[in-house]
């Protein structure tokens, strides 16, 4: 087996190199570089620490626009949503990959509503970048599908199967994503389902699992539901018994229905309260928040972010050269948890790899640097704090 | 004296379509720290046999 590298980028580490076959990112350090003949960087005159010199992946909202009115939408898209222009779009592109950014996740909204999707994925495979795709698959048809090739990998809403999608998202489309998948199937192989977690859909996700073994598809991507956008008016958010159970539930999916599982970052407080290896996880990049680091989005009114989700606007993408002014200085909120983490996150064996969850999570209910309010030993931490005996002993 | 040949530090295989955040694979969890050690002296290996 010969591997083949693609692509490279130097970081204090060392570097980043992309492969095809596999497909895989992979860090390696900086004798690692020189051995596949990368240039000196002047990033290896320095410390090893310290975040990335850019985003390895960009969540580019294309829009605010779709039609289909999702209970629980987190960017709250409406049919008349903003939008990037075309031209805007591919400026951005064309500014990430001077920055050396590998992949771009494009959504909205829903992108296959914009007549120029295509050429925008274009575009970025023209500049070096990998654009992959979320959609509803609402109004996919063959034809579309075909120049779906253009993508890497594209998953599919499915937040339960039948009667659990509308429960779900609030109207009757599973039929319509269900055939999308079979369409983009028959097209290419990297083609999974993206489902929400929620506290009514996780009942349901037995049914998700072997939805995705039935069709052959290649992941089942499971997304914590966070209360933003539409989303914010429901409850919805797991109990704690949930929370507890997602890790061994997804394992057991995994092994049961033999299909690849994969668990958003919003989940890393609910699979480190089981102590797996750090060592494993960090090796194969399971951490918590890693927005303004690895990760970056832009929003479809131009707002460089540090997440989709969460975080100020730290440079309008839309202005050359404000995307990598803004990366060496921004993002602060997001870097810093780490070294200003508040209690129990500050005595936790896994902050470094947790990095105190979902800032989404933490700012809907309360501070933007607070520990998630979702995680098991955050939970059982405050519980330990509202007893009066204990806080008379902590006097 | 033996000399350093370089590491693999971290392995994340497959792309991210998800336009909200981060999808990590924890597949890999189960089979714990011996098999990332192994995985990333093979990852070394072949990847210092790749084409430059």
């Amino acid at each position: 087996m010969k591997l083949q590298v693609v692509r490279a980028r130097a970081e204090r580490f060392g570097g980043i190199v992309e492969l095809e076959r596999p497909r895989a990112l992979l860090h390696v350090d900086r004798e690692m570089m020189r051995a596949l003949g990368q240039p000196e960087s002047d990033l290896w005159n320095g410390p090893e620490e310290g975040p990335l010199s850019a985003p390895r992946e960009v969540h580019v909202v294309l829009s605010r626009k779709c039609a289909a009115g999702c209970k629980g939408c987190y960017v709250s898209a409406t049919p008349d949503g903003a939008a990037l222009s075309y031209d805007e779009a591919c400026r951005i592109l064309d500014e990430l990959a001077t920055m050396g950014v590998f992949h771009v996740a494009l959504g909205g909204g829903e992108a296959l509503e914009l007549d120029y999707l295509f050429a925008v994925a274009a575009h970025a495979r023209k500049v070096g970048i990998t654009p992959n795709l979320t959609t509803s698959g609402l109004g996919l048809d063959e034809r579309a599908a075909a120049r779906c090739a253009v993508f890497g990998q594209i998953n599919v809403s499915v937040d339960g199967v039948g009667k659990a999608y509308q429960e779900a998202r609030g109207f009757d489309g599973f039929r319509h994503a269900e055939k999308a998948l079979r369409l983009l199937r028959a097209v290419k192989p990297e083609v999974g389902v993206n489902c929400v977690v929620s506290r009514s859909s996780f009942q349901h996700l037995g049914e998700v699992a072997r939805l995705v073994k039935s069709l052959d598809l290649n992941e089942l991507e499971l997304l914590r539901f966070k209360p933003v956008g539409r989303g914010a008016s429901l409850a919805e958010e797991l109990t704690l018994a949930q929370s507890k159970r997602i890790y061994p539930l997804a394992r057991w999916l995994m092994l049961r229905h033999r299909v690849r599982v994969k668990l958003d970052c919003s989940f890393a407080p609910m699979v480190f309260f089981h102590k797996p290896s750090a060592r494993a996880a960090a090796f194969f990049g399971v951490q918590g928040c890693v927005g303004g680091d690895v990760l970056a989005a832009v929003s479809p009114e131009g707002a460089l972010m540090g997440c989709s989700f969460a975080g100020r606007a730290e440079a309008d993408a839309r202005v050359p050269g404000a995307m990598q002014q803004a990366w060496s200085k921004g993002f602060g909120e997001f870097r810093d948890f780490v070294k200003t983490a508040p209690a129990p996150c500050a005595s936790c064996d896994y902050l470094q790899l947790c990095r105190g969850g979902c800032r989404a999570v933490a700012q809907a209910h309360g501070p933007f640097m607070s520990p998630d309010p979702g995680c098991p030993t955050v939970q059982a931490h405050q519980q330990r704090r509202s007893l009066p005996v204990v806080r008379a002993l902590e006097a | 004296m033996r000399l350093r040949r370089g590491r693999v530090l971290q392995a994340t295989f497959g792309c991210n379509p998800n336009s909200s955040s981060l999808g990590v694979d924890v597949t890999f969890l189960l089979f714990g720290a011996t098999f990332a050690s192994a995985l990333a002296i093979v990852l070394g290996a072949l990847l210092r046999k790749a084409p430059r």
